[in-house]
């Protein structure tokens, strides 16, 4: 066929492949009517895994859709995070609906629209593809916060998250508009042309303030604690996961592009990113130390991460040191995705239920896990493994990410970064290491069983797995994310 | 050659007669239509269900809801529909959408009707309670 776009098409196969895995799904769930619907998950995790086996296998690399769009190692990298967030969270997701009798395919089918926007954030090079992109992630992620929707909790929290999130696409498209205005284009690759014009600023500082909505940095991570601890746990799990990680995709390529060729830390913008990067850093952490609920508690843990995150991401635009700080991002992201996921899905298996879906308000106090260690070893060893990578204390992969991002911050001359990053994980120790000591060294309160089911186990093993093989042998894995800071913009 | 503001002239022309024609319209009607009111014909007018008495917070069927989130979708789906159907075809030195825009209008239009598959199955479109 003369003229015929393959490539462009070829491009978009693992989004292709997460589509039609959710049509899938959805139609399974009008035609196949039965009470069983354990196959849902597992269609959906062979979904997962045939999308990231397609982004690992390539079959085009380059620009596609008149550079809107781009497919290289980086973008391939984070379709891989996500699918595999999806995955996890499928599994996780099965257990904990099948015992509140909620389990329908409208959820799988919602979560892998969702990670199709995420491969899309990936690979955008254009506002408008990152746009539409993030609008068909957060449309997900808004209906599945609302999943259980008889509760009080989860419709606040869906509420607030539509809310907030419908203003932040708006500041991002309004800073595109200026973006527009001061360099004639939508391309990231234009965008440094229009460096220095008030214009261009005011855009740049609106676009990454609806990112940063979405990433969950001070002073934009007001909805992120309401939000995730209203949000049904497995839901929670696949925002901190996916959400995070595409957004951080899009945040690098679109800082990577404006601070094309300057020399480092000397723009407005960087400035911009490291207020960002310092107000996150102190006030995640700050913020987490008096929670008594576990799971707000890994709420505010998510904001303080972005912070570090946010480290990387300004280090990166530093010729010297780019690989290795993409490298390290890229790998904290993998490695937060699993460990969220793992910590909130033991957080998901120890929550108080009750009728109507309505959560009370100490469903995930931390009494809830005094004395898990006697009444299930292996759930207390996996939620220490993920706190401990979360703290960042070696061998876990956790350690190896906050080790990369912060060499890569003192490569960059960022020093004054580099140790309030420490510092504050320093910080982020006491109240990490408080729920191990509940869980090891406090009495059981005499509380009902947590919950277990086969496929909450699979995902567990696998996250624990993720955290403590990656503690231990990072290489591949940083070789892979090194690769994949060869960067396309 | 046209300056910028006379190349609107033909709008300003159509808003014209669009305007015109609806004052007309309304002034003819007044002028020629027959006056018969009745009890039933003077009660307020509502789409599809029985006019509001009383307070409005009442419930009522979320059917309508999703009937209009259905109508926008395929609303859309018309607004593509007829720029694409035009452009489609090659025509005097324009190559046309070709292969590409046909395969990608087919993507979509079979992404709605699956989704339209599923909402019917889910029983939206059954009116009867």
């Amino acid at each position: 066929m003369n003229g015929f776009p393959t490539n462009d098409f070829v491009a978009l196969l693992p989004i292709a492949i997460l589509t039609v895995g959710a049509l899938a799904v959805l139609l399974s769930e009008v035609f196949l009517v039965s009470g069983r619907r354990g196959y849902q998950a597992a269609i959906t995790v062979v979904f997962a895994v045939a999308a990231g086996a397609a982004a690992i296998a390539r079959p085009y690399s380059g620009y596609v859709f008149n550079r809107q769009a781009v497919v290289d190692d980086f973008s391939a990298f984070v379709t891989v995070v996500v699918c595999a967030g999806l995955a996890l969270s499928a599994l996780v997701g099965a257990g904990w609906l099948r015992a509140r009798n909620a389990e329908r395919g409208e959820f799988y089918g919602l979560a892998l629209f969702g990670t199709a926007g995420m491969a899309l954030l990936g690979m955008a090079t254009d506002l408008l593809v990152a746009f539409i992109a993030i609008e068909v992630m957060s449309l997900a992620t808004y209906s599945l916060a609302a999943y259980l929707r008889r509760g009080k909790r989860p419709s606040e929290a869906a509420f607030k998250y539509l809310v907030l999130g419908a203003i932040s696409s708006a500041l991002f498209l309004y800073g595109s508009a200026l973006l527009y205005g001061a360099s004639g284009s939508t391309l990231f690759g234009e965008l440094a042309k229009g460096r220095g014009s008030p214009l261009s600023l005011a855009g740049l500082s609106l676009v990454a303030a609806g990112i940063a909505f979405k990433i969950a940095a001070v002073p934009f991570h007001a909805w992120t604690p309401d939000v995730y601890e209203g949000a049904p746990t497995p839901v929670t799990a696949f925002m901190a996961a996916g959400v995070k990680a595409a957004a951080f995709a899009l945040l690098a390529r679109i800082f990577l592009s404006a601070e094309a060729g300057t020399a480092a830390q000397a723009t407005a913008f960087s400035g911009v990113i490291s207020g960002l990067a310092v107000l996150t850093m102190i006030f995640g952490n700050l913020l987490a130390v008096p929670q008594r609920s576990v799971k707000r508690m890994l709420a505010y843990s998510s904001v303080a991460h972005a912070g570090y995150l946010l480290v990387g991401v300004l280090s990166a635009s530093v010729a010297g040191v780019r690989e290795k700080a993409l490298a390290g991002l890229l790998f904290y992201l993998a490695v937060y995705a699993a460990t969220a996921i793992g910590a909130f899905t033991v957080v998901g298996a120890l929550e108080r239920r009750s009728r109507l879906d309505d959560e009370p308000a100490d469903a995930w106090d931390l009494e809830r896990f005094a004395g898990l260690a006697r009444r299930r070893p292996g759930l207390a060893f996996a939620m220490a493994v993920f706190l401990l990578s979360l703290a960042g204390i070696p061998p876990t992969a956790g350690f190896i990410g906050k080790l990369y991002i912060f060499q890569a911050a003192i490569g960059a001359q960022l020093y004054g970064l580099a140790i309030l990053g420490v510092l504050t994980s320093a910080m982020g120790i006491y109240y990490y290491l408080r729920v191990v000591v509940y869980m090891y060294m406090r009495p059981a309160a005499g509380e009902a069983e947590p919950l277990s089911s086969a496929a909450t186990s699979v995902a567990l093993a696998a996250a624990v797995a993720v955290v403590v093989v990656l503690g231990l042998v990072a290489d591949p894995v940083i070789r892979l994310a090194q690769a994949a800071g060869a960067i396309l913009l | 050659m046209l300056t910028p503001l006379q190349t609107y002239f033909p709008i300003g022309v159509a808003l014209l007669v669009a305007v015109g024609l609806a004052a007309l319209m309304v002034a003819l009607a007044n002028l020629l239509g027959p006056r018969r009111p009745s009890v039933v014909k003077s009660t307020p007018f509502e789409c599809g269900s029985e006019p509001a008495a009383g307070s409005p917070r009442e419930r009522f069927g979320v059917k309508f809801y999703v009937v209009a989130l259905l109508f926008i979708v395929f609303d859309i789906e018309a607004i593509f529909l007829y720029p694409w159907a035009v452009l489609l075809l090659p025509s005097q030195g324009y190559p046309g959408l070709g292969w590409a825009g046909f395969v990608s209008m087919g993507i979509f239009v079979a992404t709605l009707v699956a989704g339209l598959v599923y909402v019917w199955k889910k029983g939206v479109l059954d009116w009867a309670d």
